[in-house]
């Protein structure tokens, strides 16, 4: 009998240090970034130089030479000081995410929250193909609609602009998927109730119908926040001009230089998504669950 | 209050279903009107279109004599609490209360005091400040008729307000409500599928079925004069017993199993002399039991028997067809269902009906 209690206890354990372990590892690239970022440009270029040179030369990215260390030898601001007071490109990029992104979710939840009022509460001909449509839309990877953006933008002589990247970013359907569903589930009596008394529809939709969807609007602004905070494609097609481009751009292309600071800027640029999350965690479980179970 | 006049109302579903069908009343200021009749009837519907909720396909709607078919819900002078109570949840009862004030944009002054007035009126002072989710079924039920009489609307719509509520809880309501009634001036229009609120609470009755009105009429007049075997089954708990007979002049005969019982009629005014097959409607109070058998009573073998604590329902057959007798619960005892029992039904409250049309035949 305590045979088989150990046995059970050490297995119990060996499941949580491989639970942990598993953790750990996830957890490592974001460990490593933001300790990374105290670390001396010299100390950069000791541990990652064959990053720099090998990538100059378009040879192979990561060598053997590189030897990931976590904790700094010496603690030093210096790649935050270059980040942020003396060479500004980077921190401009900063503000280009900012200006791209907080129009896109703000308009979009907007306009997503306002097409799944319609979808959600109105029985109107043609609605079941519309939404069927949207799911469709939704289905599609961001790859496939480059193209056609590229070329509306072109028309609308918007190209090269942040609206190329912001107008497209607006008008996305999984947010009108999500929000239709979460409203769905709002009896249809509650809106009678309203209707009754006195309520027409827009005050309907911001007193009655808002209100209750306030999880899934959080969760929808989380996702799209991160979606788009990490876009890199769109803005490569629509906004070529390297001053108008997002922080995600110079992130992706790392390899091209300016390793040393790499960290610092990746440091700051998870801060805004990281603050969003934690201040609306609860919500997106319980807005995710609320568009679940929803009958059409 | 107001008036409201329905002139052959119809309502006909996009995919062909007529759910209502030349609907015709009118009804008085204040009065309280009870829709009554089972599932699917058109109660609801006639409500929704009162209340605006549902378009009507033809007919006329007035109140106070102005046509109202065509105007939006939200301009119309009307409350309506629904079966689901329909509370905001987000909102406090204070905040659900209080809503379709602001909407009107009354006075913040004038709303605190409405609410309150009307919190204490149906005793939910003190769950003002608690969301819907916090209250019990009752107070949640309590919360919805406080959001209608805040208002203090011309008519008062409601739709099965206690069907979601226990049997002890239903009852204590409805005694509240037909309080509330006469404490409110408003016209009252009210639905549901218990005839027991049907009978307490209404001025008048409307059974409806299949989408047409049975009956219209007093409490008393529909249970007392039901006008087809629908209504005289429908109203009246337990249900009016129906068995087949024959009418001669004024002498009814019912087959029974031992032979025939022939029940004078002396009420009954009628020409014809000449035998014809009727349905004898016979409300189980109506019926009193017999010692021994005798030429006006019917032989019967009990089925089962239920106590209620102050009375039983017997369950009997007569001749195959299913008879329930309500007696005292003193005078039952488990030796009845070991012979026939005899019961004599009170010939002045029988009921005739046309075996074919249904309809009432006698003119009582």
């Amino acid at each position: 009998m305590k045979n088989k209690t150990n046995r059970k206890k050490f297995s119990r354990t060996l499941i949580f240090l491989a639970l942990w372990a598993v953790g750990l590892l996830f957890l490592a690239p974001m460990v490593l970034t933001f300790t990374n970022s105290f670390m001396s440009a010299e100390e950069i270029t000791v541990h990652y130089g064959e990053v720099l040179s090998q990538s100059t030369g378009g040879g192979d990215y990561m060598t053997e030479a590189v030897r990931l260390q976590f904790i700094p030898d010496i603690v030093s601001f210096r790649q935050y000081k270059t980040f942020l007071l003396e060479c500004p490109k980077y921190l401009y990029k900063f503000w280009n995410s900012v200006f791209l992104v907080v129009p896109i979710v703000t308009l979009q939840v907007a306009v997503a929250a306002l097409a799944a009022y319609g979808f959600a509460l109105y029985q109107g001909r043609g609605r079941r193909i519309l939404f069927f449509s949207y799911i469709l839309l939704m289905l599609l990877p961001s790859q496939v609609t480059l193209v056609p953006n590229y070329l509306m933008a072109k028309w609308l002589k918007i190209l090269n602009t942040r609206l190329a990247v912001i107008l497209p970013g607006i008008f996305t359907p999984f947010s009108v998927y999500l929000l239709s569903k979460a409203m769905g589930r709002i009896p249809k009596e509650q809106i009678e109730a309203a209707s009754l008394d006195g309520a027409g529809p827009w005050r309907t939709f911001t007193q009655v119908v808002l209100p209750q969807c306030k999880s899934t609007m959080y969760s929808v602004i989380i996702l799209v926040f991160i979606d788009n905070w990490n876009m890199v494609e769109q803005v490569l097609v629509l906004l070529t001009d390297e001053d108008k481009q997002p922080l995600s751009v110079f992130l992706s292309q790392i390899n091209a230089g300016e390793v040393s600071l790499a960290f610092a800027v990746a440091t700051v640029y998870m801060i805004p998504p990281l603050l969003l999350f934690l201040h609306g965690e609860e919500h997106l479980a319980a807005g995710i669950a609320d568009s679940g179970n929803w009958k059409e | 209050m107001a008036a409201i006049s329905l002139q052959h109302i119809t309502k006909v579903y996009d995919k062909g279903v007529t759910a209502v069908q030349d609907f015709c009343l009118d009804i008085a200021d204040g009065e309280f009107i009870v829709l009554v009749g089972p599932s699917g009837c058109g109660k609801s519907t006639t409500l929704r279109m009162i209340a605006g909720l549902e378009d009507i396909t033809s007919g006329q709607l007035l109140i106070d004599g102005a046509a109202m078919n065509d105007v939006p819900p939200k301009e119309w002078d009307i409350a309506m609490v629904f079966q689901s109570y329909a509370l905001y949840p987000h909102m406090t009862v204070y905040d659900n209360m209080a809503f379709a004030l602001k909407m009107r944009k009354t006075p913040k002054e004038e709303i605190d005091r409405r609410v309150r007035a009307a919190a204490e009126t149906l005793n939910i002072t003190d769950i003002l400040t608690r969301k819907p989710k916090a209250l019990s079924g009752g107070q949640q039920q309590r919360a919805a008729i406080g959001r209608a009489i805040v208002r203090e609307p011309k008519v008062f719509l409601m739709d099965e307000p206690l069907s979601n509520l226990d049997a002890k809880l239903r009852s204590q309501t409805r005694t509240e409500l037909m309080r509330l009634r006469h404490r409110i001036d408003a016209t009252f229009i009210y639905v549901t599928h218990d005839q027991t609120e049907a009978m307490t609470l209404g001025d008048r009755i409307v059974v409806m079925k299949d989408g047409y009105i049975q009956q219209i009429g007093t409490p008393q007049e529909v249970f007392r004069q039901p006008k087809n075997m629908f209504v005289a089954g429908f109203i009246g708990s337990p249900q009016m017993n129906f068995l087949p007979a024959s009418l001669a002049g004024s002498s009814l005969t019912i087959s029974h199993e031992t032979g025939q019982a022939h029940i004078g009629l002396p009420n009954l005014v009628t020409d014809a002399d000449a035998a014809r097959p009727v349905v004898a409607g016979i409300r189980p109070e109506h019926i009193t039991l017999a010692p021994a058998p005798t030429p006006d009573a019917l032989t019967a073998h009990l089925e089962a028997a239920e106590t209620t604590g102050s009375e039983t329902w017997l369950h009997l057959t007569i001749a195959e067809s299913p008879v329930v007798v309500r007696i005292p619960a003193d005078s039952y005892s488990p030796e009845m269902d070991k012979a026939p029992i005899y019961i004599k039904p009170q010939h002045e409250r029988i009921h005739l009906f046309d075996p074919d049309t249904e309809r009432r035949l006698d003119g009582k």
